[in-house]
């Protein structure tokens, strides 16, 4: 028996499924959709002419660059907080939780919500955010405040909150597995070389599990980029970001201009991945 | 140090008692130890033994349940690692992946607050006295066996500690390098004066490096002593089980006259000497062994101790030819002869063996638990 080489014509025939499948469904869609962006006239059709008058006139719209700077924001802002809060609880799951059952049984916790589609996860905060929700019932009972908040529902801290539990464990699990790889005599080498607990984490810990927190960083980015389902179920019609912007003018028939959006963000997503494998290598993640 | 001159203030460790429990498995029992200034110290024993675990509580990275840790005269038991005048060794080395050499081997210095130069300063000294200047700027994952060994000795040694603990420092090399490095390390801790405490489960490390061995076995120590002490009186029937050339007898204790006890085993009586042991009560249950290379063959007549045994392998180490025989009951006698290109016995012979009283080691009745 031999291997099969990786230059070998077998190795090609292995991968054409594959290519095929992602040539039919990626890549034919992705230059149609490029295409389309570029289409001027009135008529939707083929034979229309290439111009750059669609993006001249969504660049030239102050409310759509609004729109832009808004969706890189919140994208920000829900890096931050997954980024913080799923670090602290992967170092739990792997570092304080020793028992293995317990740690199973809190993965699971957290992992349940994500067997269910995205849109069902961002409506089912409704009942929870809403002016006779779940957490202002809490809030009254617990006589914190005696008027329901409305801040919750049909707003961006809604959202927020919704997208931080939602997110939250993508900036997690790849922390997870970074902490789990490392050897335990490492940060006891470093303690016995009389580093601090906290130097340990500086100097040892975070290192080694930082191409972790890049790739779950770019995953939070990517969903938060694209994500139209929890803006739109717990924005209301107040509010918008990117994603929903190419729902509308689908809905609105506004083909070409939906192109022109749909292909603005797959470029900001690009350009947040190509600068998050400058600082990480993923090709050497897992060695 | 048996004269008593050794006061607390000379030695530079000392357990006093210490036990250590996980869950309801004891891992460390009852384990006092005295090491004195630069001492070169050997923790032998088979896995799960404890070695490790008192090496740990040593460091600090484990605390006892139970009793006192004194680093240099000073009580350190509830200390954490970093505040303990130690480094460590660790068996897979535990090099930081992600640091260079130098970065690596200055890592302690850094921890110790000392300013940039003097670290860059001593880095460059303690790596060509490693002879390591040249993997400087490489990262662990390029190193050999060899190298990341070397990496790992300077990083731990370069604070100049006290006590530095290695937990198998050798077991992760090639066999044909073990010898020399072990001839390195040995000289390396005469020159420095830092006491060693060395974890291992290979006999021959212990008995070559160690100025003082402790043997455990099942979380306590069976004995500790010289080299030359545990191999010409182990204590225990573990300690000359677990000694390569002993062969161990079991049997009821007889009559003691003369300093000298009569024992009864299922193969025939022996005289085995009290030395200094109290004579145990007759019917008592006792241990005692006998080196191979103290066995004689074809014996004379007048020696009081003697088996018959029927010759099953015939081994070869060098100079030496080793008999495995088997006993009337079964049991296995091991029987060295030196220098003998001929052989004298082969597999299959039935012959008569024996050995003078002195060359048998009563075991102390007391510690047989």
């Amino acid at each position: 028996m031999s291997t099969i080489r990786a230059n070998s014509p077998a190795a090609y025939w292995l991968a054409a499924p594959a290519a095929l499948w992602m040539l039919a469904a990626v890549v034919v869609p992705t230059l149609l959709l490029v295409w389309v962006s570029f289409w001027g006239g009135r008529a939707f059709s083929t034979a229309s002419p290439l111009t750059f008058d669609n993006y001249l006139r969504f660049f030239s719209n102050q409310a759509y660059l609004g729109l832009v700077a808004a969706t890189f924001g919140q994208a920000l802002l829900l890096m931050a907080i997954t980024g913080t809060l799923g670090y602290c609880i992967a170092y739990f799951m792997t570092m304080k939780v020793s028992n293995a059952r317990w740690r199973t049984a809190l993965f699971l916790a957290f992992i349940i919500p994500f067997w269910t589609s995205t849109l069902i996860r961002a409506i089912a905060w409704v009942p929870f955010l809403g002016v006779n929700g779940v957490i202002n019932q809490a809030l009254i009972g617990l006589g914190l405040t005696t008027k329901p908040v409305e801040a919750f529902l049909y707003s961006m801290t809604g959202v927020t909150m919704a997208q931080v539990s939602l997110y939250t464990m993508l900036a997690a699990g790849p922390v997870v597995y970074m902490l789990t790889s490392i050897q335990p005599a490492l940060r006891e080498a470093a303690m016995t070389l009389k580093a601090t607990p906290f130097t340990v984490w500086r100097r040892i810990t975070f290192p080694l599990t930082l191409p972790g927190v890049v790739i779950g960083q770019v995953l939070v980015f990517l969903n938060v980029m694209s994500d139209f389902a929890t803006v739109a179920t717990i924005g209301g019609n107040k509010h918008a970001l990117l994603g929903n912007l190419v729902l509308n003018f689908y809905e609105g028939s506004q083909i070409r201009f939906a192109a022109v959006v749909a292909v603005l963000l797959m470029v900001c997503m690009l350009a947040g991945v190509a600068l998050a494998l400058r600082v990480v290598d993923i090709r050497k993640l897992g060695t | 140090m048996p004269d008593g001159s050794v006061t607390i203030s000379q030695l530079d460790l000392e357990l006093r008692r210490i036990r250590k429990r996980y869950g309801s498995f004891t891992a460390v029992d009852d384990v006092s130890l005295q090491v004195g200034k630069g001492q070169f110290v050997c923790l032998l024993g088979p896995s799960g033994c404890g070695k490790t675990t008192t090496l740990r509580c040593i460091a600090g990275l484990e605390e006892p349940d139970d009793g006192d840790i004194l680093i240099g005269g000073k009580e350190v038991t509830g200390d954490p690692p970093w505040k303990r005048d130690i480094a460590m060794m660790f068996q897979d080395f535990a090099l930081f992946p992600h640091m260079t050499v130098a970065k690596q081997v200055g890592f302690g210095l850094e921890m110790l607050g000392k300013p940039k130069a003097e670290i860059a300063k001593r880095v460059a000294e303690v790596l060509k006295a490693f002879e390591i200047t040249s993997l400087a700027e490489r990262k662990p994952a390029s190193l050999s066996g060899g190298q990341k060994q070397r990496v790992a000795l300077a990083r731990a040694m370069i604070t100049e500690p006290r006590i530095l603990l290695l937990d198998e420092p050798i077991g992760a090399l090639d066999y044909s390098l073990r010898e020399t490095v072990m001839l390195e390390l040995k000289m390396l801790q005469q020159r420095s004066g830092i006491s060693f405490i060395w974890v291992t489960h290979d006999q021959n490390e212990a008995f070559s490096l160690g100025d003082l061995v402790v043997v455990m076995n099942h979380a306590k120590i069976e004995q500790q002593g010289t080299p030359e002490e545990i191999l010409a009186r182990p204590r225990t029937p573990f300690v000359a089980g677990f000694v390569q050339g002993n062969n161990v007898f079991h049997g009821e204790a007889g009559t003691a006259a003369g300093g000298v006890l009569r024992v009864a085993c299922p193969v025939g009586e022996f005289l085995v000497p009290l030395a200094d042991l109290p004579a145990p009560a007759p019917g008592a249950a006792v241990s005692f062994s006998v080196r191979a290379e103290r066995i004689a063959d074809r014996p004379d007549p007048t020696l009081p101790n003697r088996v018959t045994a029927r010759c099953t392998a015939v081994e070869f180490f060098g100079a030496v030819r080793r008999h495995i025989l088997e006993l009337a009951d079964g049991e296995v006698l091991k029987y060295d002869q030196f220098g003998a290109l001929a052989p004298r016995i082969l597999p299959g012979q039935t012959v008569d063996l024996g050995w003078r009283a002195e060359d048998s080691v009563l075991h102390d009745a007391v510690l047989q638990g």
